[in-house]
C-alpha cells in the first residue's frame, strides 16, 4: 500500500490544474487534465443513506479525480423521512423507497455488502465477505444502532411489533400488527430519551396512527409514554391532539411516570419507572439509541454512545482521515435528521476536497429544517441555523423557530406541500 | 444620522450573526436543500431562477422584514443586507 504522503506530493505535483481556492461553487471548475494520473486518493464512504449520499453528490464531480468507492449494505434505499406517511396510508410506499442510480455513479465503484471491521492503523476496511479495502480517506454516514435498555426488551426480536426507526422493511410487518388492530384499542408508544433519530418523529407517528385509525372508524387509546419531560415543537403537538383528536392521545411525562424500564412481551404490558403498569394492543417501543454497529466494534466512539468528531471537517477526533458524519456523531446543538445529516455533509465533502488540495479550510454554517406531519392536510415545522462556539470545537444552535400554533390552516397546509418539496429536491439530488 | 432612521435600519436588519469569516457559499448551499441543486425548484417550492437578481433582492429583504413565521422569515432572519447582496450576486451570476 502507498504512503498517504507519496501518494498526495506526487497527485498534486501531476496535477495540472489551477485554483484559486476550493470554495463550493467554483470546486467543479477544476481544470482535470491531470486525471491520466495513475495516482489518486482512494476515498472510501461507508453508508448511502442521507449523509454517505450526499457526500457522493457533492464528490461525484471528482469522480475522475479520485478513487471513489461507496459501500452500502442494503439493496435499496428506504427514508426514514415521510415513513410515517407510509404507516398511515397517505402516501405509497414507493414515495420513499429509491434504487441505486449506478448510471449516476459514474467513474464510481459501488459495493453492496457490510462493512465488518475498520482496521484503522493499517487503513483498512474489511467487508462481510472478507474482501479488504485500503484507503486514504474514510468517510462513515452509518446511522444508529439501537439499545436494549429495558428490562424485557430486545430491538432484534422478530415477535415484536417492529420501532421502524432505521428504514427497513419491518415497516410492513407494523402496517400489518396496525391492520388486525380490533374495532377499539390500546396504543402505547414510548419515546426515547434524547439524543436519537428525528426528535418530533415519536409525535409525528402518534398523530398520524391516530389520523389512519380515524379514517378507518375504529375506537381507539393512543399513550405516550415518555423518557423526557418535554419535546420539540410540544405546544403545536398538544393543541393538534387537543383539536384533531381530543382524549384519544395522551401523553405522559418522565416526571408522571412515563418512562418505560419493562416490557412484557407475552402479556403486553410495560411498566414504568414509578412502577405503573399499562397494557396494550399494540406496544411500539422506539428504543434508546447510539452510533451504528460499525463504528462500536471498531472503536471509533471512545467508548462513547456517539462520536466525537471536529465539527470544521468531521474528522474523528482520535483518528486522522477517518470521517464522521449525520446520525452517528454528537453534533452539538444539532438534531439527528436528515435535513442535518445533509448539511453536515456538504462541508465534510467541501473540506475534504480543500484538505486533499491544500486550500484553505472552509468555516460552517449549517441549517436543519424539519417538517412533521399531524395529518395529510396538516404539517409545521422547526427551524434553526447553527454555527461553531468561538473555540471551534462544538456546533451551536443561533436559536430555533416554529410555525405559530395559531397559524391558519392554510399555513399548516402550505407546509406539508413545503415538505413534500424539500423531500423530493432531497432524494432527487441524492438518488435521481 | 437621525433616531427614527437608525431605528428603522435596526428594525430592518436586527440580527447579524454569520461571523465575518463565513463564506456566502457555505450559506447558499443550504438554500439548494429546499431550492434544488440549481435553485430549479419543484412542485411545491419555487425556482429562483425565473427572479431577476432585483426581485430576489427585495423578496429577501421582505421576508427578513417581515413579522410572520412563514419558513423563509424564520430562515433569513440570520441575514444582513450585505449578505443577500452577495447572495444575489452569487446565485445570479452562477445559475445555469
Ligand atoms: C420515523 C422517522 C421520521 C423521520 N423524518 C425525518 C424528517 O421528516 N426530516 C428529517 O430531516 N429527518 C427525518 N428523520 C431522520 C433521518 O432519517 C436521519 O436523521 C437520517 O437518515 C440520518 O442520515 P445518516 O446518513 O446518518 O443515516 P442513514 O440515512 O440511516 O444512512 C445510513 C446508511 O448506512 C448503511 N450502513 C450502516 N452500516 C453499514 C455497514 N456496516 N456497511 C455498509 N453500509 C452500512 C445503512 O444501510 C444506511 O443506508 C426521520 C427518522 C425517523 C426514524
Ligand atoms: C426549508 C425549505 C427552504 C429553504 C432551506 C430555503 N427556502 Fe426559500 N422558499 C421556501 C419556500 C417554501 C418558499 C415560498 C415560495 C413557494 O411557495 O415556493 C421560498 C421562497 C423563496 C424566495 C421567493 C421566491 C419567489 O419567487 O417568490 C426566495 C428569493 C428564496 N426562497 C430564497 C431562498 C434563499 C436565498 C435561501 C437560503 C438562504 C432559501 N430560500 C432557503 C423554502 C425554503
Amino acid at each position: 500500500m502507498k504512503k498517504l504522503n507519496n501518494y498526495r506530493r506526487n497527485f498534486l505535483k501531476n496535477s495540472s490544474y489551477f485554483i484559486s481556492s476550493l470554495l463550493f461553487s467554483s470546486i467543479f471548475k477544476i481544470n482535470t487534465s491531470y486525471s491520466k494520473s495513475k495516482l489518486k486518493p482512494r476515498i472510501i464512504i461507508v453508508g448511502f443513506g442521507i449523509g454517505g449520499a450526499t457526500c457522493i453528490s457533492y464528490l461525484l464531480k471528482f469522480s475522475k479525480n479520485f478513487d471513489i468507492i461507496v459501500i452500502e449494505k442494503n439493496e435499496r434505499i428506504q427514508t426514514c423521512p415521510m415513513s410515517n406517511l407510509v404507516i398511515a396510508d397517505i402516501i405509497p410506499y414507493s414515495y420513499i423507497s429509491h434504487d441505486f442510480d449506478y448510471m449516476r455513479l459514474k467513474n464510481i465503484k459501488f459495493l453492496n455488502s457490510s462493512v465488518k471491521t475498520i482496521y484503522t492503523s493499517k487503513k483498512i476496511i474489511e467487508t462481510e465477505d472478507s474482501s479488504k479495502i485500503d484507503y486514504d480517506y474514510l468517510i462513515l454516514s452509518p446511522g444508529i444502532n439501537f439499545k436494549n435498555d429495558i428490562d424485557g426488551y430486545n430491538h432484534k426480536d422478530r415477535t415484536i411489533i417492529p420501532h421502524c426507526w432505521n428504514g427497513t422493511k419491518d415497516l410492513f410487518k407494523f402496517k400489518k400488527r396496525l391492520n388486525d388492530l380490533e374495532k377499539k384499542s390500546t396504543i402505547i408508544i414510548s419515546a426515547p430519551d434524547y439524543p436519537y433519530r428525528c426528535p418530533p418523529a415519536p409525535y409525528e407517528r402518534a398523530s398520524l396512527l391516530a389520523n389512519f385509525l380515524k379514517r378507518k372508524k375504529k375506537k381507539f387509546k393512543i399513550l405516550i409514554l415518555d423518557s423526557k419531560d418535554s419535546f420539540t415543537k410540544k405546544e403545536i403537538f398538544l393543541n393538534e391532539w387537543r383539536n384533531y383528536h381530543k382524549e384519544s392521545i395522551e401523553w405522559i411525562p418522565k416526571s408522571k411516570g412515563g418512562k418505560v424500564t419493562y416490557f412484557n412481551k407475552k402479556e403486553n404490558y410495560v411498566k414504568t419507572s414509578n412502577g405503573s403498569k399499562f397494557k396494550a394492543d399494540f406496544i411500539n417501543i422506539i428504543p434508546n439509541q447510539k452510533a451504528a454497529d460499525i463504528l462500536t466494534r471498531s472503536k471509533l466512539n471512545g467508548n462513547k454512545d456517539w462520536c466525537d468528531v471536529n465539527p470544521m471537517t468531521f474528522e474523528l477526533k482520535n483518528f486522522r482521515n477517518i470521517f464522521v458524519v449525520g446520525d452517528s456523531i454528537d453534533a452539538g446543538d444539532m438534531p439527528k435528521s436528515a435535513f442535518s445529516a445533509n448539511s453536515q455533509a456538504k462541508i465534510l465533502a467541501t473540506n475534504l476536497v480543500n484538505r486533499i488540495y491544500e486550500k484553505d479550510i472552509l468555516s460552517p454554517v449549517f441549517l436543519n429544517t424539519c417538517y412533521s406531519f399531524s395529518s395529510s392536510k396538516r404539517a409545521f415545522s422547526i427551524t434553526s441555523w447553527y454555527k461553531l462556539n468561538k473555540k471551534k470545537t462544538r456546533i451551536v444552535s443561533l436559536g430555533s423557530s416554529t410555525t405559530k400554533v395559531d397559524a391558519l390552516s392554510h399555513q399548516y397546509y402550505d407546509e406539508t406541500r413545503q415538505a413534500y418539496g424539500w423531500y423530493e429536491n432531497l432524494v432527487k439530488t441524492l438518488y435521481g | 444620522m437621525k433616531k427614527s432612521k437608525l431605528f428603522i435600519l435596526l428594525i430592518l436588519f436586527p440580527f447579524h450573526i454569520f461571523a465575518n469569516d463565513i463564506e456566502i457559499n457555505v450559506i447558499i448551499e443550504n438554500c439548494k436543500s429546499c431550492h434544488g441543486q440549481n435553485y430549479e425548484g419543484n412542485n411545491y417550492i419555487k425556482s429562483l431562477k425565473p427572479l431577476e437578481k432585483e426581485e430576489f433582492i427585495s423578496k429577501m429583504i421582505k421576508y427578513v422584514n417581515s413579522n410572520n413565521d412563514h419558513v423563509m422569515s424564520r430562515i433569513s432572519k440570520v441575514l444582513n443586507k450585505k449578505d443577500i447582496l452577495k447572495m444575489a450576486d452569487e446565485i445570479y451570476e452562477k445559475i445555469e
